[in-house]
């Protein structure tokens, strides 16, 4: 049998002392698309920001392996250079930092951390061109600011582009579909179909079902009050969909 | 003896002295230098001032310093130790013949406050000492570099520069200041500039004394009517600066705009005041400053705005922003509104903090590492002030000076 890209058993993670996840577990094998619904306040964007390293978060137990080596012990920078993305609820602006810059420091960061040569300057822009078109993202974006003035659509536009210059192997989007209208639904959702393959997966964490329309999950798990509850294939979001969270809240709150 | 005794002593009674140098001798003897005392002093490392074991001017150097490549389409005037050397002038050795005025100085009644009482009083120390006083008069279209150089030889290095700009006459000025008497020297430059009615200045000041230096300027600007004067200045440079810039709006719906940036590491010390005077109806002022202290280094700005009963209609637009970068480091930022007019808009805005970690993690999240990350969110912090120079080689030359005083050096291709 094959090791999972991503492997989470038991992880408790904590904030200034107060607890917010309880023993999540999980297994993503390469090529699957998995989506984490849970209302909010569940740990959704806790476990997506505990992954990708962001600092503030204790590790009080458990244990999360990506692509076989101890993703925690490795600093945020790394698991991106490893392979790991998160595409932001939220993403931030830094006017004064273009988009070009950005993405060709981030992908040449990659580059070098497989022992490959920088990207050549020519290269780089025709292959941030193609994907550009492909998000729908207006050229003249790439000498802005990050996310600078972009709408909130734009913005989330921004970080599928993003992961399409990166191609990482797992692609973590945390409500990559929140503000979005339905036009750009699908743009999104296009953008992350792209990078589906056998040797990537995805995990798409949102409220809603609708972004499932157009990213179909192999696999939906549902999240509350820290822990996983639920676990299904698509029709479970489509429940979701139908009666809500509070018949998977009253035991999630018996096994806290 | 204090530092203002030796001045004075040291100019003497200056017998034959020409009556500009014997009234601003005796003005600073009469108001003093200021003190930390003094509001708009109060960060002001005035204390390095004792150091300077003579306040002459120093002899003609021995060796012609370096001098920096010329800006491409830039005419340009040389002063070493604040004596003019034309040999360096480009693109030809007449050029200041050209531009000399022959009257006195600007008679501008409204800098004499400003030099005697006020905070332009570092200024009288220059006119006291400044071996050629230059006085220009710009009609027409112009761009001109004036670098002053300072060597080790100077003990006191002094400049006099007065400018009248023409009425709708436009000028690029960019002044650059350079090298350092080390800490027993100092450089001190008095700056007077006067904009006729519809005429345009941009003025872009690079102070890039090296960092044991010891640098005080003055800047006295007035504004006739319609005029636009443009600020873009980059304190970078001495281990201790102080630079003390006065706009004067005087005329009908003149205009100026500010963006200034300073950086300073180890334990340098760079010190601000901006002081806007709106004096007529119809005037704009818009100030931009960012500051990054690194290591133990202190960056302060003042930056104060006036608007006379005589100015209604006046629009004033104030951001300062203070980045602390070393645990020693310190950032202050002062600004100042004092509003004598009901028909008035100001929006002002000061901030002082550390990296913002939601941008670092950000930017570690898409595999750049901690020190790119940092030097790449302080290089963004600057690019508002720095993007304003519209030249871009003067832009390179601007952002290379800013970067040799941060903790990290940005990426190459930053600075290109």
């Amino acid at each position: 049998m094959n090791t999972p890209l991503l492997k989470i058993d038991n992880l408790t993670v904590s904030a200034g002392g107060t607890p917010l996840l309880h023993g999540v577990s999980l297994s993503v094998n390469a090529g699957e698309v998995h989506a984490i619904m849970g209302p909010n306040g569940s740990g959704k964007s806790t476990l997506a920001h505990v992954l990708a390293g962001r600092p503030g978060y204790q590790v009080t137990g458990g244990s999360v392996h990506f692509d076989g080596a101890d993703l925690l012990a490795l600093p945020a920078e790394e698991r991106a250079r490893a392979g790991l993305f998160l595409g932001f609820q939220y993403p931030v602006e830094i006017p004064g930092v273009s988009n070009a810059y950005l993405l060709k420091a981030a992908l040449n960061a990659r580059r070098r951390h497989h022992g490959e040569q920088d990207i050549d300057a020519f290269d780089f822009l025709n292959m941030v061109r193609e994907k550009m078109r492909t998000m729908h993202i207006d050229d003249a974006l790439l000498t802005r600011g990050v996310n600078e003035g972009f709408s909130g659509g734009e913005k989330k536009r921004n970080e599928i582009l993003q992961m399409l210059v990166m191609e990482p192997r797992l692609a973590l989007l945390d409500e990559t579909d929140s503000g979005l209208d339905i036009d750009a639904l699908k743009i999104v959702g296009r953008g992350i179909n792209s990078l589906r393959a056998a040797e990537r997966a995805v995990v798409v964490i949102t409220h809603y079902q609708r972004l499932l329309d157009y990213v179909v999950p192999d696999q939906v798990h549902v999240l509350a009050r820290g822990r996983i509850v639920r676990s299904g294939d698509r029709a479970l979001a489509l429940e979701l969909e139908r009666r809500g969270y509070d018949w998977l809240l009253e035991p999630a709150a018996a096994m806290a | 003896m204090n530092a203002l005794e030796r001045i004075l002593s040291e100019f003497g009674p200056a017998d034959g002295a020409a009556p500009a140098r014997l009234a601003a001798a005796q003005a600073l003897r009469t108001h003093a230098l200021p003190t930390r005392r003094d509001e708009n002093w109060r960060y002001a490392n005035l204390r390095a001032l004792e150091a300077v074991r003579s306040f002459l001017p120093g002899p003609q150097p021995t060796a012609s310093p370096a001098l920096p490549p010329a800006l491409p389409g830039y005419s340009r005037l040389v002063f070493i130790d604040g004596r003019h050397h034309p040999e360096h002038a480009l693109p030809e050795t007449s050029l200041i013949d050209r531009l000399r005025r022959t009257d006195a100085r600007n008679a501008d009644a409204g800098v004499l406050p400003f030099m005697s009482a006020g905070d332009g009083r570092f200024g009288l120390i220059a006119r006291m000492f400044a071996p050629e006083p230059l006085a220009l008069r710009v009609e027409g279209t112009l761009a001109l570099e004036l670098v002053s150089i300072t060597t080790a030889e100077a003990r006191g290095s002094y400049l006099e520069l007065d400018i009248q700009v023409a009425p709708h006459a436009q000028l690029e000025l960019v002044e650059r200041h350079l090298g350092g008497a080390g800490p027993t020297g100092w450089s001190c430059v008095q700056v007077e500039l006067q904009l006729g009615e519809h005429a345009q200045l941009t003025h872009t000041r690079l102070l890039q004394s090296a960092p044991d230096a010891l640098h005080y300027d003055t800047v006295a600007v007035s504004v006739g009517a319609d005029g636009h004067y443009l600020l873009r200045q980059v304190g970078a440079g001495a281990q201790t600066a102080r630079s003390t810039t006065q706009v004067r709006l005087g005329g009908r719906d003149a205009r100026t705009q500010i963006r200034a940036l300073a950086t300073a590491r180890d334990t340098q010390v760079c010190d601000a005041l901006f002081t806007v005077l709106h004096e007529a109806p119809g005037t704009r002022s818009d100030q931009l400053f960012r500051g990054i202290a690194s290591d133990r280094a202190h960056v302060a700005c003042s930056a104060d705005v006036q608007v006379a009963a005589t100015a209604p209609g006046a629009r004033v637009l104030q951001s300062l922003r203070g980045l602390i970068d070393g645990a020693g480091a310190e950032v202050d930022l002062r600004p100042r509104l004092t509003i004598n007019t009901d028909d008035v808009q100001a929006a002002h805005g000061a901030t002082t903090g550390r990296l913002d970690e939601d941008l670092l993690f950000y930017l570690l999240s898409r595999g750049l590492g901690p020190a790119e990350a940092r030097s790449l969110l302080k290089w963004a912090f600057l690019a508002e002030a720095l993007n304003a120079i519209d030249a871009p080689a003067l832009r390179r030359v601007a952002g290379q000076a800013a970067a040799a005083r941060l903790a990290d050096t940005p990426a190459t291709e930053l600075l290109q």
